[in-house]
């Protein structure tokens, strides 16, 4: 217990990790911020700066940037209408008019309160479960891990993106993707093309960074001429009865946020907007009419967005499985320093969960402090170019993909899928699902075979197994339900029910 | 009542066809793992994928079927010159040849000198001149690269 609390409170005592906190979220703010700069993004590219580093001070960093990017998307959702992060889509709903009305300050202040109330919730329920969920996943079978891995496919895939096709194909490619280069039970070449260069794999930090890098450099030349509009901001402290007006509302929201959150591959943009379609349906007199500057379309999606954080890493800590794109790049980050993401980091390296909890409560902290102050220099800073920004992300992704492993091949593969993720971008597919089939592929695939050994390689076997098993049978019930629910089966059947 | 037409980008039917190949040359890559197919193998769950993918460029492919290109795009070469104008922009092209050129340049020259070049250029050809401004943003932007990643970071350059 007493070692649990002095890995809590140790980002709270140690200055560098303080001071690295509070930077990471100073910085996420204003990336979250600068639209065509993403959190995932600079999580990617900064897990090849930071690998020589202590594991804490690495992770210091990424919590910071994750937490203060999440809720800075909001900031530039509400004053200029354009969000800096998918989880703001939603905020620009109610933020902009609320900015047209000349409120913007006051709505900047709620939403930073809301945002510190989900992180807060967040994190409350990630250190209350993930360790009872990690005991408990101690009794997975090979292939219930296996099932999950799909659910989480198959969720991001139909949550994400044009349609469902596309999000299977995008996580399929990922996936593909990621299991390239030598097989770690046969050392046979899988998906090489003969070449020895492909003997290793492909790097997944090369991948993510030209996927979230490069891709998205190439895609904002289009948004070149885009002029930023300036905006006048005054006093953002919100008063306390608006505060205790809008608790039950973030309150809920908050639950929302982290439940949204854990399911792996979804996210704050998916929770943010399940978190406003509930607002919409429960609050029967908002301030004013949805869409039109109501308070309640600001606090449900920023307290839900948030929470999600805490949610996203409830799966990652126990499970091995991102709850979105960034604890997917985080898994990698984790990797990278020779740890276990999984119910084995519980028991093998406990401090780093509890590291966690504690880094992203004072995170929070940090939030209020930077969330409600220096908005001048803020409105000055987001206003930088395009033409300034693009060239410099290019030069960031160069020196990411360069220093993980000295090679300039991985530059090179970075390009590519930098070139490749453009394409996909421009024609509706998503990256997060790529992202999260590289980190689950080889894992699906790890479990599958563990599952087709455990039943002497018999097909009938392993698929009746997935039924006769009561936490298999859930799972693949779930499974099935989440597939049919995007086909066309859904609607014949609602068809049919309305008709009775 | 007129029915709602869904349109398809410029290119993207081509796009989609390319992903279609793509998947028959994974699962053909992934046949030849164990030049078969084993349920429980190296090469299983990559076959399985390989499917997967194929299946899915399929069902990407079909839903087309009720799609129509852009109302002002009456034939195909019209779809072709409105893809170049959307997607070959002259910026979009110098752009992403300088960038390969600067990874180039990387190998040839040192890291700080390309940087500096690349950079510089981008600034001017995107800002359209001003070339005093761009030549000390790009000074500050060495300097701050230098600082992060050579003092702070100490990463390994190119």
């Amino acid at each position: 217990m007493s070692d649990s609390l002095s890995y809590l409170l140790m980002a709270w005592l140690d200055p560098s990790l303080l001071g690295l906190t509070a930077l990471g979220v100073l910085g996420g703010i204003y990336i979250g911020a600068i639209p065509g700069l993403s959190v995932t993004m600079a999580v990617s590219i900064l897990i090849s700066f930071t690998f020589s580093w202590d594991i804490n001070n690495a992770l210091a960093l990424m919590v910071g940037i994750y937490v203060g990017g999440v809720y800075g998307g909001s900031r530039t959702a509400i004053l200029l209408n354009i969000p800096g992060a998918p989880s703001a889509v939603t905020t620009a709903f109610d933020g902009y008019p609320l900015a047209q009305r000349g409120e913007a300050g006051k709505a900047i202040g709620l939403s930073t309160i809301m945002s510190v109330i989900g992180g807060i919730m967040g994190t409350v329920v990630l250190a209350g479960t993930a360790p009872y969920l990690s005991d408990l996943s101690l009794q997975f079978a090979p292939r219930d891990y296996f099932l999950i891995a799909v659910l989480g496919l198959l969720l991001v895939s139909s949550l994400s993106g044009k349609s469902l096709a596309r999000g299977i194909f995008a996580v399929a490619l990922g996936a593909t993707i990621g299991l390239v280069g030598m097989d770690p039970v046969t050392a046979q070449p899988r998906l090489t093309m003969g070449s020895m260069e492909l003997m290793g794999g492909i790097s997944y930090v090369a991948v993510m960074i030209g996927l979230f890098g490069v891709a998205e450099a190439l895609y904002q030349l289009h948004n070149l001429a885009k002029v930023p509009v300036k905006q006048n901001v005054n006093k953002i402290v919100p008063p306390l009865n608006m505060i205790l007006k809008f608790l039950p509302l973030s309150m809920r929201a908050s639950l929302i946020g982290v439940i949204v959150g854990a399911l792996p591959g979804t996210g704050g943009d998916i929770a943010s907007l399940f978190a406003y379609d509930h607002a919409k349906r429960s609050v029967k007199n908002p301030s004013r009419p949805f869409g039109e500057g109501a308070y309640e379309g600001l606090v449900a999606p920023e307290t839900a967005n948030n929470a999600a954080v805490g949610g996203a890493y409830v799966p990652m800590l126990t499970l091995g499985m991102p709850g979105d794109a960034v604890t997917a790049v985080i898994i990698g980050a984790l990797v990278i320093h020779g740890l276990n993401p999984g119910p084995m980091l519980m028991i093998e390296t406990p401090y780093i969960f509890w590291f966690t909890v504690g880094n992203l409560a004072l995170a929070n902290i940090f939030l209020l402090i930077f969330g409600l102050t220096g908005i001048k220099i803020f409105s000055k800073i987001v206003e930088v170019p395009k033409s300034i920004l693009i060239p410099l992300i290019v030069v960031l992704c160069v020196v990411g993909a360069y220093s993980i492993n000295s090679n300039m091949m991985d530059v090179y593969w970075m390009l590519g899928f930098g070139i490749l993720g453009y394409w996909l971008k421009v024609f509706g597919f998503q990256m997060g699902p790529i992202i999260l089939g590289v980190i689950l592929g080889p894992m699906l695939d790890e479990s599958y075979r563990q599952a087709m050994s455990s039943v002497g390689d018999q097909g009938g076997q392993f698929l009746l197994s997935l039924f006769t098993n009561p936490l298999s049978l859930i799972l693949s019930s779930v499974t099935i339900l989440v597939l049919l629910s995007n086909t066309p089966l859904k609607g014949w059947v609602l068809a049919r029910f309305k008709r009775q | 009542m007129s029915k709602h037409i869904e349109r398809v980008q410029p290119g993207e039917k081509i796009f989609d066809w390319l992903l279609l190949l793509l998947s028959i040359g994974i699962l053909f890559e992934a046949f030849r793992i164990d030049g078969g197919l084993k349920l429980n193998s190296a090469g299983s769950f990559p076959v399985g994928l390989g499917l997967v993918m194929l299946a899915s460029s399929l069902a990407i492919l079909f839903s087309h079927r009720y799609k129509r290109r852009a109302e002002h795009l009456h034939h195909a070469a019209e779809e072709f010159q409105a893809f170049i104008r959307d997607h070959f922009k002259p910026y979009i092209v110098v752009f992403s040849v300088a960038a390969i050129l600067y990874l180039a340049a990387i190998v040839w020259f040192s890291f700080y000198l390309s940087t500096a070049v690349f950079l510089a250029a981008m600034f001017i050809f995107l800002r359209r001149g001003k070339i005093i401004s761009s030549l000390i943003i790009t000074a500050l932007a060495i300097g701050a690269i230098y600082a992060l990643f050579t003092l702070v970071f100490r990463v390994y350059l190119p």
